[in-house]
């Protein structure tokens, strides 16, 4: 029963962020203006106030919180599985794959490489993953030792990363701002398709939420709540990683998401287990979309990376968890 | 490689040429904002400062210009938008520019696609493209031909043999631009050997970063710090491991570059120019 309270508040939560959001930005529009132009009404926006709603504002608070609502999710999954509530979604080499892909299309992509970023990106994600997954022993590999093939593999790909860096001082930039976060520029084509990748990940991981809960057992004992803890895992770091580099294929690196919200929720609402990853999804969309507002506005007419926003509020947080972890212990 | 990168920048700037001539044909656009520091020395250089509405926060030349927060490197379409622009002066390499501009023409915006230039014509094709866009084609022929003429009479002037070699630093981790760059084409032009140009296949681009004891080996007569701004100096340069003996630093001849210039291809070229020849004068 409680988590249908929290998840419809969390929806209520998202509603109102992204209403605050798309009502702020260096040209004012009136709020019921803004109001008639989404539902449709007489006496909406029209010609250039049109387009920038729909255009510009609109897709980009979308995509703020798609990425939001996957970096959170993604994060209290891999929290679950590698029973580490310090794993971020970031943890198997997805970043620094997905980083090596963005600086490869920066390096060899001529005329629009914006076109072709997420795919370069999306496909280096997956395939620092698979190599992480594939080194450490498939489906008979511990948590740790998946772990710890997923740093090796993320230092290997920036030091390719690095030397591409190199090699093209032009890229230099590029990649720098890619790495800090931006959905500066987001449209409706990069939603369309991100959209696609993260509700069906997402859908799978909220469909087997309840399961989950099974692997912070130990093994044997999940197996007699009828549960097969490998498979599971496999399922749900797969689909959780979906998510991820769908996400930094759309926006870049954006930090800390993955740890601040699941910890949030959870702590809100005193319960570890899964049944709260709906409310964690939405609950990271409106971060996201929180603080991509900051990052409109902090510093207007110029943008802040989301990614300092993001790192500022998270990196304390992070410490914070540690030390609180370290006291239990 | 390098001819199709030169074809294609010509292929586009030509593209450029024929979208900036038929905006301009109905009216010259009087609320230009220019996000690059370059396209706003040349805009008041001809005469368009009184149509200039906003420029970057970068562009600090001429004093006049009308400074402001907008970025040139991450453009904000929705800030740009409020200024209420008829013309937008885009760099090719701002963050995601191709969808910048998409969306500013969508707005209904027109775009000046700038793209920096690989050589001196390209300068000069900014200049008279933007003199075209502004109506002002007869001042900026003017400025072409002053920049010209004091450009030739520096190099002519001051030319060198091949022997003299010289080190244009860019940071103190030694990152240097090869003959390949815009910056060594100034040199290049003055016959100069830069050392950088051996290291030329180390990045795709011409900055590759040198390594102190080749440097030392080379023994260029004379340094030029680009990163004096950052606190550079003679001193700083003569002190580090090795250096003393290199016949620049043991001659004097480190020249510490002036802020800004040597990074914009507008009418302060020829400035430049000349500051490499007098450099170049009081070589021993």
């Amino acid at each position: 029963m409680w988590s249908w309270r929290i998840t419809a508040i969390s929806i209520a939560l998202l509603v109102v962020v992204a209403l605050l959001a798309i009502s702020f930005g260096p040209v004012e529009i009136g709020f019921p203006k803004i109001l008639k132009t989404l539902l449709g009404l007489p006496g909406a926006a029209t010609g250039q106030e049109r387009t920038l709603l729909l255009d510009l504002r609109l897709p980009r608070v979308l995509l703020a919180a798609l990425v939001g609502a996957a970096l959170a999710t993604s994060g209290a999954v891999y929290q679950t599985v590698f029973r580490n509530p310090l794993a971020d979604p970031y943890l198997l080499g997805t970043a620094a794959g997905a980083g090596l892909g963005a600086t490869l299309a920066f390096t060899i992509v001529h005329g629009d490489v914006y076109a072709l970023l997420p795919i370069f990106s999306f496909v280096g994600g997956i395939l620092a993953v698979l190599t992480s997954f594939f080194i450490s022993g498939r489906f008979q590999a511990e948590p740790n030792t998946l772990l710890l093939s997923g740093i090796a593999v993320g230092s290997f790909a920036t030091a390719v990363q690095t030397y591409l860096q190199q090699r093209n001082s032009n890229a230099l930039r590029p990649v720098y701002s890619w790495i800090l976060g931006e959905l500066t520029a987001a449209n409706w084509q990069v939603v369309s398709w991100s959209s696609f990748y993260i509700l069906f990940s997402l859908s799978i991981l909220i469909f087997i939420s309840k399961k989950l809960d099974g692997l912070m057992l130990s093994d044997e004992e999940s197996f007699s709540l009828g549960i097969n803890p490998q498979q599971l895992r496999i399922i749900a770091v797969a689909a959780a990683t979906l998510a991820t580099a769908t996400a930094v294929s759309a926006s870049g690196l954006i930090g800390f998401v993955g740890i601040v919200v699941p910890h949030l929720v959870r702590g809100i609402t005193h319960r570890v287990t899964n049944r709260s990853l709906t409310a964690i999804a939405f609950a990271g969309a409106s971060f996201l979309v929180l603080a991509d507002l900051g990052a409109r506005t902090l510093l207007s007419p110029a943008e802040l990376p989301i990614g300092v926003i993001t790192a500022f509020v998270g990196a304390p947080f992070f410490l914070f968890v540690l030390r609180a972890k370290r006291l239990v212990n | 490689m390098k001819f199709f990168r030169v074809a294609t920048v010509v292929a586009l700037s030509l593209s450029t040429l024929f979208i900036g001539t038929n905006s301009a044909s109905a009216a010259a656009p009087k609320r230009i904002i220019s996000l690059s520091p370059s396209a706003t020395e040349d805009l008041f250089a001809i005469g368009a400062g009184a149509q200039v509405l906003a420029v970057d926060d970068l562009s600090n030349f001429p004093a006049s210009a009308p400074m402001t927060k907008l970025s040139a490197f991450t453009p904000n379409v929705e800030a740009l938008i409020a200024y209420k622009p008829d013309l937008i002066v885009l760099n090719s390499t701002a963050t995601k520019a191709e969808d910048v501009r998409k969306q500013l023409t969508k707005l209904g915006v027109a775009v000046y696609w700038e793209i920096s230039p690989v050589t001196l014509a390209d300068a000069y094709s900014e200049i008279a493209d933007l003199g075209k866009l502004t109506g002002r084609v007869k001042e900026a022929n003017s400025v072409i031909t002053t920049m010209k003429k004091r450009i030739t009479t520096a190099v002519n002037a001051h030319r060198k043999g091949k022997s003299v070699t010289i080190f244009h630093e860019l940071d103190n981790t030694l990152y240097s631009a090869t003959s390949d760059t815009f910056i060594g084409s100034v040199y290049k032009s003055f016959n100069l050997s830069n050392i950088a140009d051996a290291a030329a296949t180390a990045d795709s681009y011409g900055y590759p970063q040198l390594n102190s004891e080749y440097i030392v080996k080379v023994n260029p007569r004379i340094i030029y710090l680009a990163d004096a701004e950052y606190g550079e100096n003679a001193k700083t340069v003569g002190a580090r491991p090795g250096w003393k003996n290199i016949t620049a630093v043991r001659k004097g001849q480190i020249v510490a570059l002036p802020t800004d210039i040597p990074s914009r291809w507008g009418p302060r070229l020829a400035d430049f120019y000349e500051f490499i020849g007098q450099s170049l004068a009081k070589l021993s």
